[in-house]
């Protein structure tokens, strides 16, 4: 790590855990309760801490960076295959998130 | 083309269905799917349908299959026509109660259960949905196969999800994952077989239960199930601890003879039951919760009221030490009442709900009480207790979501218990001999968990903590100006619970909304 230098809080927060030795106690993704994704760091609901400073927030500013790309899939419609008009009347998911509709129908229940 | 396939498979399908027992409408079933699902696929020579014939699953599981069909295929389909088909195809191609076993947490909504799924399923699959999901169904080896190059078809940015950059991802899921998967998870089961041969459980009748309602606390009554033809009307009574009296009524589907699954009105709200009948028909067993708020809710348990004496909870389930209680114990086929243990006592009576007996434990009574009434018993039910010496917040770690705002995703509450203990023999809290005395009554707060959280002030942004009744009701959903880069009302919350001089904690993490939730997450 001598040759690279933390560009951003959440990068500083990292390095310092690193030195620290906390990676062993960053929360294992597979304990959070069910439904949640363990999917990369961080998951969709908590950061690799166990928190949730480290996650993208607002996350509507970043949210077609996980749609577009299908990164969160189980939580978030994914715009390649999936529901490829799901935020077409939301061109700026900051100030359009109300406009972004949970995808399973509510008419379908066993 | 398509016509010439219809005819031969509906030959094909009649033929198949002589092999098998056919539950009423199954018929109608069988029509309803070649009508609706063979314009895509294919029969076979022995008139199944392709990809369908190769799969169990819940009702849950059926139900998502064909609301994919309609969102990614375009399937148009009335939802009477959806209702039937998820009914036919859980009942010829369902799972074997056994085969649900520790599992049904997913299809219970439970919101604190945290899995561990095993390697490699858990790198494989479970990374992006529980593992309860690939779970609770069974595939032919073909099918497994199939619906591993569905998924990369589907998600193909799953490669990064399933660690591609540091393996041969693919190479592994097929020749590692598809054989464990169809090995673990068969078409076909010794359990299947027997259980579609199995006379089925009967829902209709009389039982009596007991549950617990998020803001009203434990709770009890009876409710009656009538009707030749599902959905069956459900009609009935709940009593709260308090001793308020509430009207119960709604509609139960039964899905492969024992899924039950009931959407209630009790005393004006909605309750949404998912429950299992037992194999032999005696008790009902799952969790009932809010229908708009599936996160609050409570275990529900039930004996048919006709059936062999059965105790199947106490209300209340702790009593305060010198305090006077009448306790309800909720079961069928009982009479007088015995206590034994820290209360000695004889009397009561039997009433429509089991029997109630007064209880009024001197002031320095401590410990676990057995009920023994009719030929039922039930062991260390109900505990009386003049001191706590530990308390634990149950459960230990929660996620709720922040919600509405204008949004289309509702708010996620999450609920707390405080749970007293005794020390046990070695007089120290936190240790495996400690004895659980239940749920008792505490004062509820939150504290931040870290210094981030402070620095971000989440205990004022997250949302509340409703101090009486451990429910702790998210904020509003959407960017908020106020907060560092108008960071969303998310939190990492401490959860204290204060119970005389015992006190508490868990974490809860106060997350964002999702957008995608199915029956089974």
């Amino acid at each position: 790590m001598r040759h690279l230098k933390p560009l951003n809080q959440k990068a500083d927060r990292v390095v310092t855990a690193v030195e620290t030795d906390k990676m062993d106690e960053v929360r294992a993704m597979q304990s959070v309760v069910v439904g949640c994704t363990a999917t990369l760091d961080p998951g969709w609901e908590v950061d690799p801490f166990g928190g949730v400073a480290a996650l993208c927030q607002p996350m509507e500013a970043d949210l077609y960076g996980c749609s577009d790309p299908c990164w969160w899939p189980a939580q978030v419609p994914d715009t390649i295959n999936s529901y490829p008009d799901w935020g077409a009347d939301a061109d700026n998911a900051s100030k359009d998130w109300r406009s972004l509709g949970t995808v399973f129908p509510s008419d379908s229940e066993t | 083309m398509i016509k010439r396939m219809r005819k031969g498979h509906l030959a094909g399908i009649a033929g198949l269905m002589l092999l098998m027992p056919v539950p009423a409408g199954a018929q109608d079933g069988a029509t309803l799917l070649e009508e609706n699902c063979s314009g895509c696929h294919m029969v076979d020579d022995n008139g199944a349908l392709s990809r369908i014939s190769g799969q169990r699953k819940t009702p849950e599981g059926w139900l998502m299959t064909i609301v994919r069909m309609r969102l990614f295929h375009g399937l148009e389909i009335e939802p009477a026509v959806q209702s039937e088909l998820v009914h036919y195809l859980s009942d010829t191609q369902g799972l074997a109660p056994s085969e649900t076993e520790g599992l049904r947490y997913a299809l219970e909504r439970d919101p604190d259960y945290q899995e561990q799924v095993e390697a490699p399923l858990g790198e494989m699959c479970a990374r992006c949905h529980s593992g309860a999901r690939f779970k609770l169904q069974r595939r032919t080896p073909e099918e497994w196969g199939l619906h591993i190059d569905f998924h990369l078809g589907q998600w193909p940015t799953l490669e990064y999800q399933a660690l591609a950059r540091d393996r041969q991802w693919l190479k592994l899921a097929r020749e590692e994952v598809v054989p464990l998967l169809a090995e673990r998870y068969p078409l076909e089961s010794e359990a299947w077989s027997k259980w579609l041969a199995a006379q089925k459980p009967d829902a209709t009748g009389r039982w009596v239960f007991a549950t617990t309602l998020p803001e009203k606390g434990e709770a009890y009554g009876a409710l009656e199930v009538t009707g030749d033809s599902q959905p069956y009307e459900v009609s009935g009574t709940l009593m709260t601890v308090d001793g308020e009296e509430l009207t119960l009524s709604g509609k139960l589907n039964v899905y492969t003879g024992y899924e039950w699954r009931a959407n209630l009105d009790i005393g004006g709200t909605k309750y949404r039951q998912i429950l299992e009948i037992s194999e032999d028909g005696s008790s009902l067993s799952g969790r009932q919760f809010l229908h708009a708020e599936d996160s609050l809710g409570g275990a529900f348990k039930a004996a048919r009221a006709d059936g062999d004496p059965a105790i199947v909870g106490v209300v209340p389930s702790t009593v305060p030490a010198g305090s006077n209680a009448k306790v309800q114990i909720v079961g069928t086929g009982l009479g007088e009442v015995a206590l034994s243990g820290a209360l000695e006592a004889t009397g009561g009576e039997a009433n429509s709900y089991g029997a109630a007996i007064d209880v009024d434990p001197a002031a320095d009574a401590d410990g676990l009480i057995t009920i023994a009434s009719g030929d039922a018993t039930s062991e260390d039910t109900l505990a009386v207790y003049s001191h706590i010496d530990s308390l634990k917040v149950e459960p230990a770690f929660a996620v709720a979501r922040v919600g509405g705002g204008g949004g289309s995703a509702g708010k996620v509450p999450a609920h707390f218990d405080a749970v007293g203990y005794w020390n046990g023999p070695d007089g120290k809290p936190g240790t495996e001999d400690d004895i659980r005395i239940g749920s008792v009554p505490a004062t509820w707060s939150v504290a931040p968990f870290n210094e981030e959280a402070e620095e971000l002030k989440d205990t004022q942004f997250a949302g509340t903590m409703d101090e009486t009744l451990g429910i702790f009701m998210p904020a509003v959903a959407g960017p908020n100006p106020d907060r560092p880069f108008s960071t969303n009302n998310a939190g990492n919350l401490k959860v204290l619970a204060t119970s005389g001089e015992a006190t508490g904690e868990g974490q809860l993490i106060v997350t964002v909304q999702r957008w995608n939730d199915p029956p089974i997450r």
